[in-house]
C-alpha cells in the first residue's frame, strides 16, 4: 500500500474548484449538469445539494473504507459498498432535513433523489481511494469538488439564460449549444492552470 | 403487488448473498493472475526506464541479468553485462503529483552521466491533462539527458504539457530529487 | 420477436441514441475518449453490463419489492461492473490502468439505470437483454466516433498506429477535455439536423398525399 501523497489539502481544495474541476476536466456529473441548467436558481440549488451530499458521503466512505473494507480485504467489493453508502446517506439526509430543516428540504429536497446517480459523488469516493488521500485531503477534496461543481453549473446556467434570447442555429438548440458553452468554459478554466505553487 | 417487510428483507438478503458469492469466486479465480499482471507492469517499467527494447515473451529471460536491490529507502534494479559490470540502473521513485502519488523508475547509465529514460507504474492525474505524462513523446524527452548539471529544467528540448503545468513541474521535481538523493547515494556506494 | 428486435435496434442506435439524442451516460466516458482503444474497451464493458443487468432485472421483475427496487437494481449493476473490473485487471492490465476509476463509474452511468427502469421493468428477459445490448452499442459507436477523430487530430494516429503524416502538427486541444465537449456538440448538431430534415420530408409527403 502506498503512502498518502505529500500534497497540502489546501492545494487540493483550490485545485479541485478551479483547475481540475469535476465537470470541466473530469466529465463527472454530466447528466444533471446538462439537464438541470436552464435556470440559474434551480441550478444553484442543485449545486448546493451536491456539495453537501459530497462532503457527507466522502467522509463516510473514507471511514468505512479505511476501518472496515481494508482490514477485511474486501477491496474488490468497494463499488457496491460505496454506492450503497451513497444511496443510504442521501435517504438519511432527506429524512433529517425534513424533520429539522423543513424550509431547506422544500428548496433542495427535489434534487436529492437525482443525486444518488450523480457520477461525481461516486467519482470522488473512487478517486480518494485510488489516490490514497488521508483524512484532511479527503475532506477538502470532497468539499472543493462540490464547490467546483456548483460553480460550474451555476455559471453555465447563467450563460444559458443570456444566450437563450439570441438567434441560435436550429440544430444546435438545447444540448448542442450547451456542450459548446461547456467546452469554452473548460478552455477558460484550463487557463488557470499553474496559479498554485505546490509544496 | 404489495409484499410484507419480511419478504423485502429476505429478498434483499438473498440477492446480496448470491451476488457476493459470485463476486467472491470471480475474485478468487483471477486473483493470482492480477498479481502477475501487476508484477509484469513493474518489470516493463524497469525495462522501459533502462530503454531496453523487448517483446512480451522475453521479459523473464531479460530479467535473468537484472537484480533487484532494496536498501532502506533506496530501491533499484541493476542490469549486469557479461563481465559482472553494472551497465544500467533503474531507480524507483515515489513523489507527489498534482493529485496523486506518482511512482515509477528512472534509468541511469552505469557511469552516472546520463538519464536512460523514465516510466511510471502508477499515476492518477486528470486524464487528457496531467495524465498525459504517460504519453511516449513526453517520456522520450528524458532519454539521454545529461545529469552533470542539475537541476534539470523545462526548455532546451524538454517540453512541459500544455494545460498541465503543475503535473509537469511535479515530474521535474521528482526527477531532480531522485537524482539528487537516490542516484547520488548509489554513486557514492559504488 | 424479429420485428420487436428491429424496433429495439433502430430505436437505440439512432432515434433515441442514448448519447446524442437523450444526452445520457456522458459522465463516465468522455474522459477516456482521447484514445480509440480505451473507448472501445469502455464501450464493450458498458454493453456487457447493460445487457446482463437488463436481463437479470427483467428476470426478477415480478419478485423485486417496489420499495427497494432502486437499491436492488444498483446492486445488480454494481456486481456486473465489478466482474468487468476484475476481468480487465486480469486480462488487459494496461488498459485497466489507463481507464482507472472510470470503469467503476459505469455504475452511475445513466444509460444502464435508464434501460432498467424504462424497459427491463416491463419486458421479457431476452428482449431486455437485446435492448440493453443495443443501447450499449449505440453508446459505443458514438464514443468510438468521438475517440477516432480526437486521436487522429490530437496524436495523428488510429488505434495507436501512427500514420506518420509529414508536416502534421498535432491539435493538442483535441486530446484535452474541451476537445471532447466540442466533438460531442458537433455530433449532436449533425444528428439533430438530419433528424429535423427527415421529419420535414415526412411532413411534405403527408401534405402532398392530401
Amino acid at each position: 500500500m502506498l503512502n498518502s501523497p505529500n500534497i497540502s489539502p489546501f492545494v487540493i481544495f483550490f485545485a479541485s474548484i478551479i483547475t481540475s474541476n469535476m465537470i470541466l476536466s473530469n466529465f463527472l456529473g454530466m447528466c444533471s449538469f446538462i439537464s438541470v441548467s436552464n435556470e440559474y436558481k434551480t441550478a444553484s440549488g442543485l449545486g448546493k445539494s451536491v456539495t453537501m451530499v459530497m462532503v457527507v458521503t466522502t467522509i463516510i466512505n473514507y471511514v468505512i473504507y479505511k476501518y472496515v473494507v481494508v482490514p477485511l480485504s474486501l477491496e474488490y467489493l468497494r463499488y457496491i459498498i460505496f454506492i450503497i453508502v451513497i444511496a443510504a446517506s442521501v435517504q438519511i439526509i432527506e429524512l433529517v432535513m425534513d424533520r429539522y430543516l423543513p424550509d431547506l428540504h422544500i428548496k433542495l429536497g427535489i434534487f436529492l433523489p437525482l443525486i444518488t446517480v450523480n457520477c461525481a459523488i461516486l467519482g470522488i469516493s473512487l478517486f480518494m481511494v485510488i489516490r490514497n488521500y488521508d483524512f484532511w485531503q479527503t475532506l477538502l477534496f470532497g468539499f472543493g469538488s462540490g464547490l467546483g461543481w456548483w460553480l460550474a453549473i451555476a455559471t453555465l446556467a447563467a450563460i444559458k439564460e443570456k444566450v437563450a434570447k439570441n438567434n441560435i442555429p436550429k440544430g444546435l438548440e438545447g444540448p448542442g449549444l450547451t456542450f459548446i458553452i461547456t467546452g469554452l468554459m473548460a478552455l477558460a478554466f484550463i487557463g488557470f492552470s499553474g496559479i498554485f505553487v505546490i509544496q | 403487488m404489495k409484499k410484507g417487510y419480511l419478504y423485502t428483507i429476505v429478498f434483499m438478503f438473498i440477492v446480496a448473498l448470491v451476488f457476493t458469492t459470485v463476486l467472491a469466486s470471480v475474485n478468487a479465480i483471477f486473483k493470482s493472475r492480477i498479481l502477475t499482471n501487476e508484477q509484469l507492469i513493474e518489470k516493463k517499467a524497469v525495462l522501459n526506464a533502462m530503454s531496453i527494447t523487448y517483446n512480451d515473451n522475453e521479459i523473464d529471460k531479460l530479467f535473468a541479468n537484472i537484480e533487484e536491490v532494496k536498501k532502506d529507502n533506496l530501491v533499484y534494479y541493476a542490469l549486469t553485462d557479461g563481465s559482472n559490470q553494472i551497465e544500467k540502473y533503474a531507480v524507483y521513485f515515489e513523489g507527489s503529483g498534482l493529485w496523486s502519488t506518482l511512482t515509477g523508475y528512472i534509468g541511469v547509465g552505469g557511469n552516472f552521466k546520463t538519464l536512460l529514460g523514465i516510466d511510471f507504474t502508477s499515476q492518477n492525474e486528470t486524464p487528457g491533462l496531467g495524465g498525459r505524462i504517460e504519453e511516449e513523446w513526453f517520456k522520450v524527452q528524458f532519454k539521454g539527458v545529461s545529469i552533470s548539471d542539475l537541476p534539470l529544467t523545462y526548455g532546451n528540448g524538454i517540453d512541459a504539457i500544455t494545460g498541465a503545468t503543475l503535473t509537469s513541474k511535479s515530474v521535474m521535481k521528482i526527477i531532480n530529487d531522485t537524482i539528487n538523493n537516490q542516484v547520488k547515494e548509489l554513486e557514492a556506494m559504488k | 420477436m424479429k420485428k420487436e428486435l428491429q424496433t429495439v435496434f433502430y430505436r437505440n442506435l439512432w432515434k433515441e441514441n442514448p448519447v446524442i439524442r437523450q444526452i445520457l451516460g456522458i459522465c463516465s466516458a468522455l474522459a477516456v475518449t482521447n484514445l480509440a482503444v480505451n473507448s472501445l474497451v469502455m464501450g464493450l464493458g458498458l454493453m456487457f453490463v447493460t445487457a446482463l443487468s437488463s436481463f437479470t432485472i427483467s428476470l426478477l421483475r415480478n419478485y423485486i419489492p417496489q420499495r427497494i427496487r432502486m437499491i436492488v437494481q444498483t446492486l445488480i449493476i454494481a456486481a456486473y461492473v465489478i466482474v468487468v473490473d476484475i476481468f480487465l485487471k486480469a486480462n488487459l492490465p494496461e488498459i485497466s490502468k489507463a481507464l482507472g476509476p472510470y470503469v467503476g463509474l459505469i455504475i452511475t452511468n445513466c444509460i444502464i439505470m435508464g434501460r432498467a427502469e424504462a424497459f427491463a421493468q416491463k419486458n421479457p428477459p431476452v428482449l431486455s437483454l437485446f435492448d440493453g445490448l443495443f443501447a450499449g452499442l449505440g453508446y459505443t459507436i458514438i464514443l468510438l466516433g468521438v475517440a477516432l477523430i480526437r486521436e487522429l487530430l490530437g496524436f495523428g494516429s488510429v488505434f495507436g498506429y501512427s500514420l506518420n503524416m509529414v508536416n502534421f502538427t498535432p491539435w493538442t486541444i483535441m486530446v484535452m477535455p474541451p476537445g471532447a465537449f466540442f466533438m460531442i456538440a458537433i455530433f449532436i448538431w449533425i444528428s439533430s439536423n438530419m433528424m429535423s430534415k427527415r421529419t420535414e420530408k415526412a411532413k411534405l409527403k403527408k401534405q402532398e398525399a392530401k
